[in-house]
Order: structure tokens, then sequence, then C-alpha cells
């Protein structure tokens, strides 16, 4: 990709992905041709790596920042900061307001917090659960009085008395926000909003006035559920305000080298916003969104309908479907073992990444893979690491798959014989197999892991593999992708040569875009009559219109034209009395009659029957509109697939080597991947090494490079 | 007059649905021959599959178990019950045809046996026949005496058909929110017959082609509170056996059918083996014993029938024996009667309760099946309530006598676990989970409901030896507990939470706390009519200390008629949302009728507009002496509102604790002293009626527990409690005597030194030595490291390196032979060559098989004053019902156990190791 002249490119869309270890530049220039940059990440100022990140990418196309960046119209940022700042305890002292008699919920948690994330065993080995740390201590919680029920009406009158006491003992304290979250304000916000004009008059009373934000639930995330809504507007307080400060340090920082951008942060529906933007903390988790994103992009770009997104790092695996080009949202997911209220793209993760534990269980005298890994430390073939357990990537060096003098291109040597002995002795000596049958064997069954998880998703929706192309990124994804993929029938496997770095390709992907949901319990029942009907659906269109509101209010703080803005209008519906809704686009955006509810109701069955294809249907018991949902977002400049020249033939082999592919030792071509071009097609076995991944190629599989940078993994047969 | 002239030709009967041609029972009686002739599970001496590519066989386990968590994921989206969707009270599994369990998702695993029983049932009674078992049936089962805890666990079954024969049934179960029973509710307490106990599926087929019948659904809608409810949740289990019959007929596809049904038995087979590998990997062979109870008073509530109005106890008379095989064998023979009531179990209840207390602690992993069932065995005596027989009473309830008993296998392995050194997992005892909020009425919609306040799936777990006990996280019967959200609880009920908060003093107090519970406390609201009971607001310990921490405190009933709760809020006053203490109860502050009272079970009461109710939690029981906590945890305790300061101070003797042992000393007995004086009190029938009556009802239910007692406090052969016994035929029991040292010599003589095959060590990746194990004991460890050692595989030699780090901390140089408790080991007296129990301040307590607390000092807290030392008001039983028993190094005046039982109770004998075939059998070497 970086191999044209230089005056030939000019930059335009700058993506980038600071991970925990790496952080990955992604420029796009005029013509949709891209370089892909890449530094260690700086945890402690996210600016420093992400501008030696881009000076790393730019270089490739001869340019500086200086240069490149004033040209540059779209900024796009995904981080882990605000995960580690909650990680690791280090947010802002916070004040909490709550109802009275729920002042320990931060303690008490619920109890799922203290397995979350577990792996299969050790959410049954009941000693292993714990209570997390909570991010506010009791002693910042305060309780006020006053009840508002699930209908909304108000039950007990709020308590003011409280509401004062609790402001000048948070104030007293010291604290740098306060949060409010009270019962059933999502139904009704008289009383948060009461509580928020006494916190302002007692703020107003020590001239804080400009100091000690408040977070308000009903404002800021007003949806069912008081433990994940209390959670996220903490976490809003707690995690997401201090990052704001620091992504502003980084946005004054590419100001400074001349962008003319606003930078945008990758937030958690998939699409990105301000760092100004007022749910800051819906950008906590973005990388592995913008995988999706991009995936989604892509397929847009080349007609695929049904995708499984499958990325591979060193510790997990997460999985995402595309129907008809869109992604299922989720409106409490978890993150870092908190339950939380704000949408989430629809992923799953399993806990097995190639650099995943390998152990035999002593007892069963079987393997098990993960769920922890060595992450950073790679394994017992890398002695600097510590590593005494051996783990995926051992058993591939073993096997001859991996280069131990181009790991992580060349950054650092392993020692394969160190492995080998390790894994003879950990793994083949107690399953009593030959060092290559135990290695190959457990990959094979890590990827039969892999492949099961991976299929799993599209065979409980109902579908069939043959519907879908796998689109295959992450660093690991094409180490691994023939093995996962093996037997089933995918209508295609594609591995874009930028797997790597897709995460942050996908950002570049990402439409900027604000998303507000607001919970409304409207039912639909058989039993209403037509008025009735068109009166519930005219309440959810009149939530929409102040919803649309919200949406232009923020696209108006980034200087944007509000009347630019695209409206997509959504709502959570379910069968009345269940408890989990569903995302259900509205075929309509204005709703007022009769029709109007039924239309609605039609898209909602055809939602229901595709998410949970095999259950019946219950149209019986009426349905409820939980939430109104509106999506808007304004043009932004997206990345190009570009179209490049086709040429026949085959790269040239780089060196041979001797690889164990399933029973016994081949002598395989090995090529650098950079010297693959479009319309190359490689038999395998064969394997492609690049500084940022391998993809080996079996025997019975061929893979061919499209002209948009895409490789093909085909069966030889076919 | 027509005349009938020819006998009308009977249709064939289809042809065996069995695998081979056989009959489903044909398959029933040879798998169940072929274990009785070889041990091995359908003679499965060999694994065949997995040993010639073990690979494969795992890739096989894991996409059959995927298929089971996925079906799960995917259905429990279906469910509208908070039960499921926020407790996840649903679990799937797959089972051989004879119905043996293969592979189960996460969930209520308590039905992995259960749902097995059912099968089996149907099997054995020819359900092939009649009604037939076709493709696409749907069958549905909720019968405890069948295969089931009670009714308010509703399986579905569906039969798994390849080319005509059944090669697996696939099974979900889910705990509904209303079964239709005599009261609103799961778990309902007013039935006293099984008449009562609701809706009742036979293993009936409810459905064909796929499809529930209409009368089914009709049937159901009408006979629950919660039809719309009950449906959906129907419509859940189903979803969830098809999707995973569609993943085991893939499979077949794939793998072919023979090679399914290869890996089917031998899956179990390994489980089998498994079970019985780490049983002697983590355990020590030898007897373990311990006693539950809980009661039920009866006697004044007039809307109870007649035979039903008493006051009774329920005894869980608890032994395991781990053999030198590594086979487990739970015994509860010698438990107390049946009776009038809805706390009677069904073995399929019980086999449920083993099974959840084994896979949260001894097999966790995802290999679980009914291998293990094969490695263990139930003993149980028809007519006892652990064990119904075909007495016709309820089992609405059966989990709480069930929850006490159960404590019985966690000090079990707890007990083992510290002599091996395994200290990170031993775990204290649950509590019942409690107070259960249940009741119906017309609800804030108008409609007629029934609800269950699940929010008791997150309790207090037992202290820990590393780290606090667990505070509200979990229960007995599911590990992976919640309590969920208010603002979702508060859709299914009129009930207004006026708070959820820590409720000090739950965790019994120990070195290690018992983890703490909540109290919640509801406003009725938005209702004309509902009424409401209080279920586990007892006096009864239920979840006992261990190594000398304290059980966990008692709950209680208060609930607040005609409160002026709205009054008080308009008037702006500073009205209590929590009751906090037992022992100046803030919500005296209402006005009102209020009612506060110890009684485990108020049954129905109508409340309405305006009334309060409090569910009180309690919580798990504290590990090792209090006086060992450090003043850093007391002070955590107090500032995080598990304890307050006054109460902190007495229980921890925190001023000075020196003082505190001497003190201990000073008021305690030689026990043998108490022991005549207890002995008296027995003949002389200074005991309550209930008491008596539980005494009386274990002796003549089952002699050698009778003889066990005579034997303990040396009474006549044919001594007897004046008592009537209503439910039990015997109205005496067999005369016998059996003294505590042939009791242990009789379970000697069984015990054999034995090294079962292929033992051969595995290698293993461990960190593990003697500094690192001190920072574990001593807690320098962080949660993250702590929690890599639970997770990974145990060190083999851990017993060793536990040993010499226990020896450096003595200042004795006679070698430890067993740890046997906190400050407790079995040492070999050099001087005389002797095996004793010795206490870490030097005291020779006996010889190493006797009862050690028979020799220490001993203090027993039987009245309020003394409860109230320790306890809050209303958090600790009377006297008369159970007494609390504190047994003392007599040097050191260390805590070293505690027994809450009621008076007359033997001192338990708890731990009997087998010496002789841990250290020959499993370790190889000779004692030293």
């Amino acid at each position: 990709m970086a191999t044209a002249a230089a005056a030939t490119h000019t930059p335009r869309v700058l993506a980038i992905d600071a991970g925990g270890t790496m952080t990955d530049t992604f420029i796009v220039d005029e013509a949709g041709g891209f370089v892909v940059g890449k530094a260690q990440t700086t945890p402690q100022d996210e600016s420093i790596a992400l501008m030696q990140s881009a000076e790393d990418a730019l270089r490739q196309w001869e340019l500086t920042i200086d240069g490149a960046f004033p040209g540059i119209r779209s900024g796009v940022f995904s981080g882990t900061a605000m995960l580690n700042r909650l990680l690791s305890r280090k947010g802002l002292d916070v004040g909490v307001i709550v109802t009275a008699g729920q002042e320990d919920s931060l303690q008490m948690e619920r109890g799922i917090q203290t397995y979350l994330g577990y792996s299969y065993a050790d959410r049954l080995h009941i000693a292993t659960h714990h209570h997390n740390d909570p991010l506010v201590p009791r002693e910042r919680v305060a309780g006020v009085r006053g009840r508002i029920d699930l209908f909304g009406a108000e039950v007990l009158p709020l308590r003011e008395e409280d509401v004062r006491e609790a402001a000048r003992a948070l104030l007293d304290a010291g604290v740098q926000g306060i949060c409010v979250s009270l019962l059933f304000s999502y139904r009704n916000p008289a009383h948060e909003a009461r509580v928020r004009e006494i916190l302002e008059e007692e703020k107003a009373a020590r001239s804080l006035n400009g100091d000690v934000p408040l977070f308000i639930s009903s404002e800021l995330y007003p949806s069912r559920r008081d433990f994940p809504r209390l959670n996220t507007t903490v976490i809003e307080a707690y995690a997401a305000e201090p990052s704001r400060q620091t992504l502003r340090a980084v946005r004054d920082k590419t100001k400074a080298g001349g962008a003319g951008f606003e930078l945008r942060v990758m937030a958690s529906h998939g699409g990105t916003i301000s760092i100004d933007a007022e749910q800051l903390a819906t950008t906590l988790v973005s990388g592995p969104i913008g995988g999706v994103v991009g995936a989604r992009w892509l397929a847009d770009q080349i007609g695929l309908n049904s995708v499984l997104c499958t990325d591979i790092g060193g510790t997990s695996f997460d999985i995402a479907l595309l129907v008809d080009k869109k992604y299922d949202v989720t409106s409490t997911p978890d993150v870092a073992r908190f339950l939380l209220n704000m949408p989430l793209v629809q992923m799953d993760s399993v806990g097995a990444g190639c650099g995943s534990f390998v152990r035999i269980d002593p007892n069963a005298r079987r393997p098990e893979i993960g769920p922890d890994s060595a992450g950073a430390s790679i394994g017992t073939a890398w002695p600097e690491g510590g590593i005494k357990t051996v783990s995926i990537t051992d058993l591939n060096l073993v096997l001859g798959r991996l280069n131990p003098d181009y790991f992580l291109g060349g950054q650092v040597t392993l020692d394969v014989e160190r492995a080998r002995a390790e894994v003879k002795r950990q793994i083949a000596d107690p399953l009593r197999l030959g060092i290559e049958e135990a290695a190959s064997g457990t990959i094979e069954l890590f990827e039969a892991q892999l492949r099961n998880e991976a299929v799993g998703r599209i065979l409980a929706k109902g579908y069939s593999p043959a519907d879908f192309t796998l689109l295959c990124y992450g660093g690991g994804g094409p180490l691994h992708v023939a093995g996962y993929t093996e037997g089933i029938p995918y209508q295609q496997v594609l591995i874009p040569e930028w797997a790597a770095g897709f995460s942050a390709f996908g950002c570049a992907c990402a439409e900027f875009e604000y998303r507000f949901d607001r919970q409304v319990d409207l039912p639909l029942l058989p039993t209403q009559s037509d008025e009735e009907r068109a009166q519930m659906v005219q309440l959810v269109s009149q939530t929409w219109r102040a919803l649309e509101e919200r949406v232009r209010g923020e696209f108006q703080k980034s200087g944007e034209d509000p009347d630019k803005v695209t409206f997509t209008h959504m709502v959570r519906m379910q069968y009345y009395g269940q408890l989990v809704d569903i995302e259900v686009d509205s075929p309509r955006a204005d709703l007022s009659t009769a029709e109007d509810a039924q239309a609605l109701c039609d898209a909602f069955e055809t939602t229901y029957q595709r998410m949970y294809a095999r259950a019946a249907s219950s149209p019986e018991l009426g349905y409820l509109v939980a939430q109104a949902i509106v999506k808007g977002s304004t043009p932004v400049e997206q990345p190009q697939l570009p179209v490049l020249e086709s040429e026949q033939g085959t790269p040239p082999v780089k060196e041979t080597r001797q690889v164990w592919w399933t029973d016994g030792y081949v002598e395989t071509a090995i090529y650098e991947m950079t010297d693959v071009r479009p319309g190359h097609g490689l038999e395998g076995p064969a394997i492609l090494e690049a500084e940022s991944t391998t993809f080996p190629i079996p025997p019975n599989r061929r893979a061919r490079l499209d002209e948009r940078g895409i490789f093909h993994l085909e069966n030889k047969e076919a | 007059m027509a005349t009938i002239d020819a006998t009308r030709q009977l249709e064939d009967r289809p042809a065996p649905i069995g695998w081979d041609g056989k009959k489903l029972s044909q398959m029933l009686d040879r798998s169940e021959q072929l274990f009785d002739e070889t041990g091995y599970y359908h003679g499965l001496s060999e694994l065949a599959m997995k040993e010639s590519d073990p690979l494969h066989f795992e890739k096989l386990f894991s996409r059959v178990r995927g298929g089971m968590v996925s079906a799960r994921e995917t259905a429990l989206n279906i469910s509208a019950s908070p039960i499921v969707r926020e407790l996840g009270e649903i679990c799937f599994a797959l089972y051989t045809p004879e119905g043996d369990n293969v592979a189960l998702s996460t969930g209520i695993i308590v039905h992995v046996h259960t749902m097995s029983e059912a099968i089996k049932y149907m099997v054995r009674n020819g359900w092939e026949d009649n009604p037939g078992i076709q493709p696409g049936d749907i069958f549905a089962n909720n019968q405890p005496t069948i295969g089931n805890v009670h009714n308010a666990d509703v399986q579905t079954f569906v039969p798994i058909f390849v080319d005509g024969e059944l090669i697996a049934w696939a099974g979900g179960v889910i705990h509904v929110m209303d079964i239709g029973a005599t009261t609103p509710g799961g778990v309902c307490v007013a039935p006293t017959t099984r008449f009562d106990d609701g809706i009742d599926l036979h293993c009936m087929k409810i459905g064909e082609h796929d499809e529930l019948a209409q009368w089914h659904l009709k049937r159901v809608s009408m006979q629950s509170r919660a039809p719309g409810l009950y449906v959906l949740d129907e419509r859940t289990r189903l979803a969830g056996c098809h999707l995973i019959r569609d993943s085991v007929e893939r499979l077949v596809l794939e793998e072919g059918v023979d090679e399914f049904k290869q890996f089917m038995r031998e899956a179990i087979e390994d489980g089998r083996r498994s079970f019985k590998s780490r049983v002697r990997e983590l355990l020590i062979p030898g007897r373990y014993r311990s006693a539950g109870f809980t009661e039920a008073r009866y006697a004044d509530k007039t809307e109870m029938p007649k035979r039903a109005r008493r006051d009774q106890i329920m005894h869980g008379a608890y032994e395991a024996v781990v053999d030198a095989d590594g086979r487990w064998t739970t015994d509860l023979r010698g438990s107390s009667a049946w009776g009038w009531h809805s706390f009677n179990a069904t073995p399929a209840a019980q086999q449920g309760m083993q099974w959840i207390l084994f896979t949260q602690t001894l097999i966790c992993n995802d290999k679980i099946n009914d291998g293990a069932f094969y490695a263990t065995e139930l003993k149980l005596t028809p007519g006892t309530w652990a064990d119904l027989g075909d007495a016709p009473c309820s089992s609405s309830f059966p989990w709480m006598p069930m929850f006490t008993t159960s404590t019985g296998y966690l000090r079990a392995i707890s007990r083992a676990l510290q002599s091996r050194g395994y200290v990170e997992e031993i775990v204290g005892t649950y509590t019942v989970s409690g107070n259960v909020a249940q009741g119906g009425g017309i609800d804030q919609y108008g409609q007629i409901s029934g609800f269950m306040n699940f929010e008791i799936g997150a309790q207090g777990q037992g202290g820990k030896y590393v780290l606090d006990g667990l505070d509200y996280g979990a229960a007995v019967f599911n590990p992976e507990g919640d309590m969920g959200d208010i603002e979702m609880w508060e859709l299914v009920k009129p009930m207004i939470y006026l708070s959820r908060q820590i409720k000090p003093y739950t965790g019994g107090p120990g070195r290690h706390r018992g983890g703490s519970s909540f109290e919640s406390v509801f406003l009725v609201h938005g209702t004309p009519d509902f009424e409401v009971e209080n279920i586990g607001t007892g006096g009864m310990f239920t979840s006992p200390g261990l190594f000398g921490g304290y059980p966990g405190a008692q709950a209680y009933v208060h609930n607040i008629y005609d409160s002026d709760v709205y009054e008080q809020a308009a008037a702006g006053n500073a009205y209590p949302v929590a009751d906090v203490s037992g022992e100046e109860l803030a919500l005296n502050a209402f006005g009102g009728e209020h009612v506060v009272k110890q009684d485990p079970y108020t049954l129905m009461q109508a409340m309405k507009q305006g009334d309060i109710y409090l569910s009180s939690g309690r919580g798990g029981g504290g590990l090792g002496d209090p006086l060992l906590r450090s003043d850093e945890a007391i002070d955590a305790d107090v500032a995080g509102g598990h304890m307050q300061a006054d109460w902190a101070q007495r229980a921890y003797g925190r001023e000075d604790r020196d003082k505190a042992r001497a003190e201990r000393l000073i008021r305690a007995r030689p026990a043998s002293e108490w022991w005549a004086e207890q002995r008296e009190r027995i003949l002389a029938g200074d005991l309550i009626d209930p008491v008596k009556t539980m005494f009386a009802e274990s002796m003549r239910l089952e002699p050698d527990w009778a003889a066990e007692y005579r034997g303990f406090w040396d009474l006549p052969e044919d001594f007897e409690f004046e008592a009537v016994t209503p439910t039990v035929v015997a109205q005496a029991s067999e005369p016998g005597k059996i003294a505590p040292a042939d009791s242990v010599g009789r379970f000697l003589a069984t015990a054999e030194a034995h090294r079962p095959e292929g033992e051969d060590e595995v290698p293993i990746a461990s960190d593990m030595t003697k500094e690192l194990l001190a920072d574990l004991v001593d807690e320098k460890l962080s949660r993250r490291v702590v929690h890599d050692i639970q997770s990974g595989h145990k060190d083999r030699d851990r017993f060793d390196t536990w040993v010499a780090l226990l020896q450096e901390g003595v200042d004795y140089d006679d070698p430890i032979v067993l740890p046997y408790g906190e400050g407790l080991n079995i040492v070999r007296r050099q001087e005389d060559g002797e095996l004793v129990i010795r206490t870490d301040a030097g005291a020779d307590l006996c010889r190493w098989d006797e009862n050690w607390k028979m020799h220490a000092a001993v203090f027993v807290r039987d009245t309020d004053e003394l409860y109230q030392e320790i306890y809050p008001p209303l958090a600790h039983p009377e006297g008369a019902w159970m007494e609390l028993r504190e047994y003392y190094c007599p040097i050191s005046g260390h805590l070293l156990e505690t027994e809450a039982v009621p008076p007359g109770y033997p001192v338990v004998h708890e731990y009997l190791p087998d010496l002789e075939g841990f250290y020959g059998g499993w370790l190889g070497r000779e004692i030293p």
C-alpha cells in the first residue's frame, strides 16, 4: 500500500487506536489509499504515542505531521485510557446522591458483578467470587427520601432537607463532581430535577458554579434498571470526565500540529462523537467496536449482506454478526465487571486468544486452553517474559508456523528449543503423544473451540453459515483463520491485508453520529382501541422529536450545521410482560395512526424472529414500546477502497522451511506479505509473513489477493 | 339388537426406539447391570476413544457443552420472568437414552441429576409403548417424587431421534414464578399434602410435532397465578431443547452416529473417573459428621389443618464417608420424620443438593455430568423429611431443611482441604436464603398475580480461610447469585422498596467474618387486595461457624400494619427506611400495628396500601476464633456497615483480648463435667417437646442412630424419649447401644489403604512455595494472584509444604502428622510414639481417633443473656431450641470450634480421618 510516490498523497482521514500495548494509526488519502503506523502506547500521555504513530505512518508516504495535518478533514480516536482509569481505580473523587435506602448500592453491587467476565469453571467456583472495590466510598454516598413509582407517580415526596444536607456534606468533603440517580427517574425526572436545583443553589452559595459538575441520570442515561444506570452515571463522572481532559490535550496536540479537524471519539453504539459530548462514558469501549464498524463499512462497499466478524488478539476472540448489513445493539452491556446502561454493539468475547495458556488437567488428563493468557509476555519461547506455562504461540512455534526470527517483525527473538522442551514436558508427555502431534492437536482443539463459538452464533439465530461471509481480522486472526473456518461452508472467507490494523481502520469508517435513548414504556395491546394505539405511537413520535433536538444540540457544539443531520428512528420493544427488549428500526419517522402502530409491531415481529428464529412468537401478549431511540449523523470524510491493478503470477519465495501441518513436516514456501500483488494466487502449503501478523495457508487451502487488498481463503477442491 | 361379532384388531406396537433394536428399558437394565458387575459406567474399563485420540474427544466435548451454554443464553431472552432473566434460574442438559447426563449448561446445576431421574422414570415405566415416544414429542415433569426438587422447577424433555433411533434427550428446567399451589408463589409453605402443591406434570406428553398442545397451554394458564410468565417460560424451555436437538443432529451428521454414541458413554465414564481423582487430589479419606436444624412453628397457626399445628424441628443428620478409592458416600439416615408441612424432600432433591455443592467446590469445571453421580452414593431412610418415601405430604419447599443439612458438605470438604493445605479453597457454610417475600393478589396493574422475591439469590456466604465470606453474593442453590434490579422487581409486585441495604451483624463473627446479607423494606402500594408471607425468619442458626467462628445471625419478622408512612413523608419527617439493627428497631418510629417476632413462616397475611414489610436476610458463619480478627478488619466492618461499633467491641473482645481469653477459661468447664450434667437432664426429660419429639423421631426411624445416641450419653439400652411421633409408624425405637469408641472402631475396620491405579503424575507448572503459601494465608497477595492460585491446577506437594509451614509456627518439635483444624494438629508424640490431637498451645487433648471436643474446655450459651454477649436481640435462637457450645483450648482459651445444636444433642465427632488410608494409600508412604 505504501509504495507509490509521496507527491500523490493528500491525507484526509486520520484514525488512531491506542491499544494497551500498541497505538495504531490509520491514515487515508484522497484516493482512498492508506498507510498504517505503529508506536508503543504511552499510557501516561496518549498524545505522545499518537503523534509518534502518526509520524510512523506519514513517513511511509514521506510526509510529516506539519505537512499533512492541515489537510486532514477527519480525525477519530479510540483508546483504552478511560477503561484503564476505571480498572486501576484512578478516577475523580465523586459524590453520589441516591434514593434513601440505596446508599449501599455501590458496595452491594449486583451479585452478578462478583463473577462477571469469569470462565465457565469460575462462575461455578464460589471461592473465587468477589466484590469489586467500589468507585465511590460509602461515606460519599448520600440518600434522599422520596419515591417515584414505576408509573412515574410520586409515592412519597422528595424531602428537600435531605438534599441540602447531602449537598453540604458532599461539598464539604471536597468532591470533584456529584452524581444523582434516583429510582424511576427515567420515568419521572421531577425529583432529580429538584435535586439538581438544590445542588446548584448550594454550589452557588459557595461560589462553585463553574466547578463540581453535576451528573443527573435522567438527563444522561434515562433508561430503566437502577443499578446499571447508577453505574453508568458514576462512570461518566469518575472516569469519563477526567478522560475528557486527556482527550482535550490530545486535541490540542493535533491542533498544534496544524490540524484543522475536530477530534472525534469512537463510541459504543458504533458512531463517533465529539470529545465534548455529554455521554462521554459511551466511549469506554471503542477499539473492538471499530472492528465491527469497519466490517460493516467493508460489507457495504463490496456488497455483502451477512457477515460474521471475527477478531483475534492475544487474549480474546471477539465475534459479531452483521445481518442485512446491521449489527445488533445491546442496551445493558457489561464492561470491566460493571453492568452498564448504554447502547453497545453486540459482541461476544471468548477468553481464547493466540497467547492463551495451555495446561493439562491433572485429573481428567485433558488439555485446557485459557482463560488466562501470556499477554505481552508471549510464552515459554521468550525467556525474558518470565512465563513458565505453555501458550498457543509456543505451539505455533514448535510446528514451524511462526518464524522465531520474525516475530513482531523481529523485535523479539524466540527460543524454539525452550518452547519444544516445555511443550514436551507440559503437554505432550502427559497426553502420551509426540511433541508435534500434541501441539497440532491442541491447536486443532483451540481452533475447533473458536469454530464452534463462531458458527454457533449463526446457528443459534436459525441461519446457515452458507449465508455468511466470514471476515477475519486482528493481529492473531490470519494465524488461525484457516483452522477456525475448516470444514464450515461459509460463503467466503476474507482477510483484509490490513487485518492487524483493522480496528483503527474501522474508526476511520465510522459516522459522526449521536444516539439518544429514552424509556417510554408505552403498551400496544390487542385490547386497545385504534385511537388508543394511535395515541401511544404519537407519544413515541413526540419523544423522537425531543431526542432529535438533543442530537442537534450536540452537533451544534461541534460547529456542525444542525440542518444537515440525517436521523434514524428506532425503538426498543418487547412482548408485553417480557423483560428483554430488542432494538427495532421504525419503518416510519413519524407515527400517528393505528396503522403506523401496526407497522411498528410488524417490524418488531420481523426483528424478533430474526433474533430468536426458533422461538415461538407470542403476539397474543401484545407489545410494549420500552424505549424511543434517535440516531443522527452528519457526513464525514471516509476511506475509499482502492481498486488496484491485478497481475498474474505469484510473489517471490522468501525462504522455505519445515512446517508441521496435520500429520507430518512439509517443506513450505514462505512469502513476505507485502510482496503479494492483487491477482496473485498462493497454493497451500504456504506461509505469508508480515511485521504485524502471520498467515499460514494449509495444504488443502489456497489464497488469492483481490484488487481491493483482501485475501480470499478458499478450499483447493472448490 | 346388534351383536359384536369380531374382536377388533389391535394395532401393532411400534418397533423399539432404543439402540440396536432394543427397548429403552432394556438399555437401562443393561447399563445398570454393567455398572454393578464392573464398577465402570457401561462397563467401560477402557476409554478407547479418549485414549486413541484425546484431543478429538475434547473437541467433541467442547462442542456438546457449547451447545448447552448457547441454548441457555439464547433461550433465556424469551422468558419474561425476572427469576429467569435476572437470576438465571434456568438450565439445559443433554442425556443418554437411558437418562444419564452427558453435559449441561450453567444455571441451576441442581438439576443435573433430577432430570436424569425423570427420564429414567419414563424409561422404566414403559413410556416408550404408552404414551409412546416419537420425534417431535414434548414431555414435561415437575413431580419431586419422580425426579425434581419441588413443583416450581418445571422440566421439559425433547427426544432426539436419528434414523428412527432415540439417540439422546434434551432437557431444560426453569424455576417458575407461581406454580398454582394453594398459596401463591413458587416455594409455598402453607401446603401440607402433595395435593396442595399446585400444577402437577407427571412426565406428561404436552406436545407433538414440536408444538405445545393447546390443552396444556390452556390448562396451565388456568392453574398458575402468573400465566403469561408460565407460558413464556414453557416456550423458553422448548426453544432451548430444540436448539440442543439441532446441535446434536449436526454433530451426528458430521461425526457419525456410532462415534457420537461412544462419545456420550465415554464422557460419562470419564466424568466418573475425574470425580474420584479430584477427591483424591483435594480431600482426606475418612468420616465426616455434622448436623443441621430448622424449625416450623405451627402450633399457633389456626389457618393450618389441625394435624399440622405443631411446633417441630427438622433434624438433618449428616455423615460423609470418603473411601480409599475416592468414592463419596453421603448418609442422611438419622434425620427426623416427615411432617404435614412443605419441608419434605425426595431422593432426587437430595441428589440435587449434593450436585450443587460439589460443582461449586470440588468439580467446578465444564466436565460436569452424571459420571460424578456414579462415583457417589446417597443413603437415606424413607419416612424421614430427607426422604419422604411414600408419604402423601407436601414437598413444596424442601430447600429449607436441606439448606441446613447441606452445611455438612461444606464443613466436610473444608476440613479436608485444611488438612491438605488447599486453604484458598476453604469456604464456610451458606445460610438459608431468606427472608423470602412471597405472595399474590391484585397487582398494580389490576391483574391477579403471584410473585416470589428472588433477590434472596444473593446472600452472605460463610467465612473463608483466606478472606472474609462473600457478602450478598450467592445462594446455596445457585453460585451465580444475583439480587436483580429494584426497578425490575417493582414491575412484578405492588410493593415499593423503601430500602435495600446491608444488614449489620448478619455475618457471624470470626477471624474471618461470615458474609453479610441485606435487608429490604417494602411499602405495599397500589393494590386493593394483597397477601404476603415471611419465609426464613426463624430462630435457629442455619449457617454454623467453622474452626471457632460463630454462626451467622438469624432473621426476624417486622411487619407494620396501618403505618403512617404517607403522613410522615407529607409532614417532611425524617422517617426511617430500614430497621438496621435487632437491638433498637429503627422502623419502630412508624405508627401502626407492629408485628415483631422470630417465626420461620408467617403464612399469608393480608396486607394493604401503606403496610410495611421487612425482608431481613441472614449472613454466613464466621471462620476461626473471633479474638484473632485484626483491628483493621474490625474497623473496616464498622465503616462498611457490617457491624455496629458497640457490638464489634463485644464480639471481638477488642479492649483486651488476653483478658477475654482468660475469662473464657474461668467460665468454661471440662467437657466431661458438663457431659455428666447434661446426661442427667436427658434422663429427666428436661427438654422442650419439639426437641424431644425430634430425638424420638430420629431414634424410632433409625436404630443405629438411636444406639449411638444412647452410647454417647451412656443411657440404658432401651432408653426412649416420651414423645408422640404422629408420622412415624414405629411407636418405639429398637433397643441398642453403641459407645463412641465402638462407632470409631467400626468405621476404621472398614477403611483400607489402597493406591488406585493410574496415579502417575501429570507435571504441573506451579510457583507455590512455602513462602508464597505463607503469604497466601497471611493475605499478602493481591486478589488477582489469589484468583490465579484458586483457578489453576493444584500443586501436588502442597500437603508437605503446608505441614512444613505449620511446623515452623508451633513451639513443639513433635512432627505434625495431619493438620486438623485451626490451632489443632494430629501430632506424633515422640516420647511415647502416640498419635495425639494437640492444640497450638501444647495441650494434648486425646488420641487421634477420639472426639477431641470431649477433652476441651466447654462453655454453653443457652440464655438470652449469654447469647446477647455476642448477638443482638432477634439475631440468635432461644436457648431451649438451640444452644451454642464453645470448645476452647484448656491452656490458651483459643476458641477451637463452635457447635449450634438443640440441648441434648450429642457432641458431634466431626472429623475422623483415615490416616492409614491417606498415608499408606494415597501418599504411598508410612505415617511419620
